[in-house]
């Protein structure tokens, strides 16, 4: 009886936690107290110049001023949701969000799951290479080497259309960042990437060059929306773009970010770091906020959990033993596109970010706090109960006073061990778009294609903030250990 | 009180019969010694006085209570049953005190003050009155156990059970150890003890009990037992451990 209410106390918490926080989230993202529809208009992160964020945080790129410019002609009201480009599409096919704009190319097959608009930009694939790269000048100089592409995209396609022909492997990433990466590291010889992004980057110094070969045309850009649904939206978006062409801004928006008087990037060193700090570290609170909420969680669960596995009930042990299997079991990154893209397209509703974070972490580390709670209860000495249980005390008082506070001193190096993985694997949630610290450095990274300074800024925020609370933790665990 | 009565007792780990069918009663104010060979199931039998052994079948009564039975509330019963561990099962996060007063206190039998006076009592009783404060972890082994049994007393148990609780000692610390008990027995608590000592169940016990097998081999006045054995493998038991 008494796991049964445990149980149910736990979910109680889970149920009010969460509708807390969304009604926290509402507050905190919706523009204006809602009287019409906000639209969820779900995006990438790094594809510079349609999006990008500035370095005051702020998202912008040809694909944002449109938006925004089309909202204002039709009057509708939107939220951008930055999820990277992958994410976006199965945002939008699982019904996360009710559009996408994302340099997304309209293709044949893509017209199979989504309604797109009238092409807003027509693109096309270039091939771009090392900077001081004099030897790769044309498709030929591919042969036998590698060539970074970005999954989903035209170049990609593209890509793996001549690679038999000219002979060349493909080497898929996530991000135009890291493609441009692989290449100027020397991993891959060449990328393929639309036109404007590569144009942007290189302006940018992003340290590529263009080569001999021309630009194929490729497909055009267009908004889409989930197949036969959001019709209002996707004919709002077309009568503002055709207003937009008339009037002339659409050619002015394409001209402030890919005309010769587009805007430079700060440069690298400290005045990147310090101009990036801010964000980084806005990204580190809620890299910590997540840590702290999940872990709170993963404790309750593990506390429940612990209890099955150690009490009499073979049938509540046969629950927490599964639980345990199948958490432990999952890769993290698997669990994540399971509760945010999986869950919900299966069902038909719409999982808040933060929820699915929370709940992948949690459902993760509960997993690992189960087992440090059990072990932990287990390691003490069987006598112990049985001298509690043989002086009259009932079960939960001598869990309570006698067994909990030796396991607890068990069990506090495994728990700093638990948060200091909980706080590292919440970068792993930057795949479904959460802007936590990684994420963050992902994103400067788009707009200045600083990897380098960027990335050891963010190794050393991680190591700062670990080793400082490893530095507490291990302080209370001395007081712990001597009262 | 603190009467015992046990009838047609079994009990089995899986498939292992460790009890067979025990029928025994302890009278108020007795002192029973149960020995006999290792793997016999004397500790058995004597934790399935205080039910730290669900038992497979027969009854257990204290003190007319069937402790087995669903409608009983174990946690009282225990209360009034004492135990006495081979390897003390002291608290190590309490202190000598605290650990002698928790469980009064944490039931509700004694407010903080009195429960307080009660363990000083029944340390001075034991001769640890100086080591009040101490931790278990900076006592010797018959220290240990003598708060052991001040912890079990300070519930005002009318029976105590007792598991070995020499031997897990040093030679040297089994006299203070059994002089505690010693002098329980002459106020007439209703004692059963489950002991290798075998001066001392032929000193102290009213009764003492030799199990073999998961059986009741023999039972009778210590002179007698000792003395006059009829069993043949009382007899051949005695010849080893004499």
């Amino acid at each position: 009886m008494r796991t049964i209410r445990a149980l149910g106390l736990a979910w109680l918490l889970l149920i009010l936690t969460v509708t807390g926080a969304a009604g926290w989230t509402g507050t905190a993202s919706a523009s204006e107290p809602a009287a019409g529809k906000v639209y969820q208009i779900g995006t990438d992160v790094t594809f510079a110049p349609f999006e990008f964020q500035d370095a005051s945080g702020k998202f912008v790129g040809i694909d944002m001023d449109l938006m925004e410019a089309i909202a204002r002609d039709q009057g509708f009201r939107y939220e951008i949701k930055p999820l990277g480009f992958n994410a976006a599409v199965q945002a939008l096919e699982s019904g996360q969000v009710d559009g996408v704009i994302a340099g997304m190319s309209i293709t044949d097959e893509r017209k199979l799951k989504f309604d797109f608009s009238e092409p807003y930009f027509d693109s096309g694939v270039i091939m771009a290479v090392r900077e001081n790269d004099s030897q790769t000048r044309t498709y030929e100089d591919l042969r036998g080497k590698k060539v970074a592409v970005k999954t989903g995209t035209e170049g990609y396609r593209y890509a793996e259309s001549i690679a038999g022909e000219y002979g060349f492997t493909i080497v898929p990433f996530d991000d135009s960042a890291q493609m441009y990466d692989d290449v100027k590291g020397g991993n891959s010889v060449a990328c393929f990437d639309d036109f404007p992004v590569i144009a942007y980057g290189i302006q940018q110094g992003n340290g590529l060059q263009l080569t001999d070969e021309e630009k194929v045309a490729g497909a055009s850009y267009g908004f889409a929306v989930r197949k036969g649904q959001n019709a209002e939206l996707l004919r709002m978006f077309n009568d503002g773009l055709a207003n937009l062409k008339n009037s002339g801004e659409h050619a002015r928006i394409q001209e402030a970010y890919l005309g010769e008087g587009a805007q430079q990037a700060s440069g690298g060193g400290w005045n990147l770091i310090t101009e990036s700090l801010p964000y980084l570290l806005e990204g580190l609170g809620k890299t910590l906020l997540y840590t702290i909420v999940s872990l709170f969680f993963a404790f309750l669960l593990g506390l429940l959990f612990a209890f099955m596995k150690v009490g009499g009930s073979r049938f509540l042990r046969g629950v927490a033993t599964v639980y345990v299997d199948v958490f432990r079991g999952i890769p993290l990154i698997v669990l994540a596109f399971f509760i945010y893209f999986g869950i919900p397209q299966a069902f038909g509703f719409t999982m808040p970010l933060f929820l699915a974070a929370i709940l992948t972490l949690s459902l993760n580390a509960g997993a690992y706090v189960t087992e440090i709670i059990r072990g932990g209860i287990q390691s003490i000495d069987r006598g112990q109960m049985e001298a509690a249980r043989s002086l009259g005390l009932p079960y939960g008082k001598a869990m309570r006073k006698i067994i909990l506070p030796q396991a607890i001193r068990v069990m506090v190096p495994s728990f700093i061990n638990q948060m200091v993985i909980t706080l590292k694997d919440t970068s792993i949630l930057s795949v479904i778009g959460l802007v936590e610290l990684t994420q963050s450095g992902k994103i400067i990274i788009a707009r200045t294609f600083e990897s380098f300074t960027i990335w050891t800024t963010v190794m050393v925020l991680y190591l700062i903030v670990i080793i400082a609370l490893t530095k507490l933790a291990e302080r209370m665990e001395r007081k712990v250990r001597h009262g | 009180m603190g009467k015992i009565r046990v009838e047609g007792l079994k009990k089995s780990f899986g498939s292992n019969e460790v009890l067979k069918g025990i029928d025994l009663q302890v009278q108020p104010g007795e002192v029973v010694c149960v020995i006999g060979p290792s793997g016999s199931g004397k500790s058995t039998l004597l934790r399935c006085m205080n039910r730290l052994e669900d038992i497979t079948a027969g009854s257990v009564v204290v003190d007319d209570v069937d402790i087995n039975a669903k409608d009983t509330d174990i946690n009282k019963v225990r209360e009034n049953i004492g135990m006495v561990f081979q390897h003390f099962n002291l608290f190590p996060h309490f202190n000598v005190l605290r650990n002698i007063a928790f469980a009064p206190t944490e039931l509700g039998k004694l407010d903080e003050a009195a429960a307080r006076q009660t363990a000083l009592r029944l340390l001075e009783r034991v001769g640890l009155s100086d080591k009040a404060d101490a931790y278990p972890a900076q006592l010797s082994g018959g220290q240990k156990q003598r708060v052991a049994i001040a912890r079990a007393l300070a519930m005002n148990p009318d029976i105590m059970l007792f598991d070995e609780p020499t031997s897990a000692l040093d030679p040297e610390m089994v006299g203070e150890v059994l002089g505690v008990m010693k002098s329980l027995a002459s106020e007439g608590m209703t004692m059963m003890v489950v002991t290798h000592e075998m001066g001392f169940a032929r000193e102290v016990a009213d009764r003492v009990i030799f199990m073999d097998g998961g059986y009741i081999v023999e039972e009778g006045p210590p002179e007698e037992l000792f003395g006059r054995p009829r069993q043949e493998r009382t007899i051949s038991f005695l010849e080893k451990v004499l």
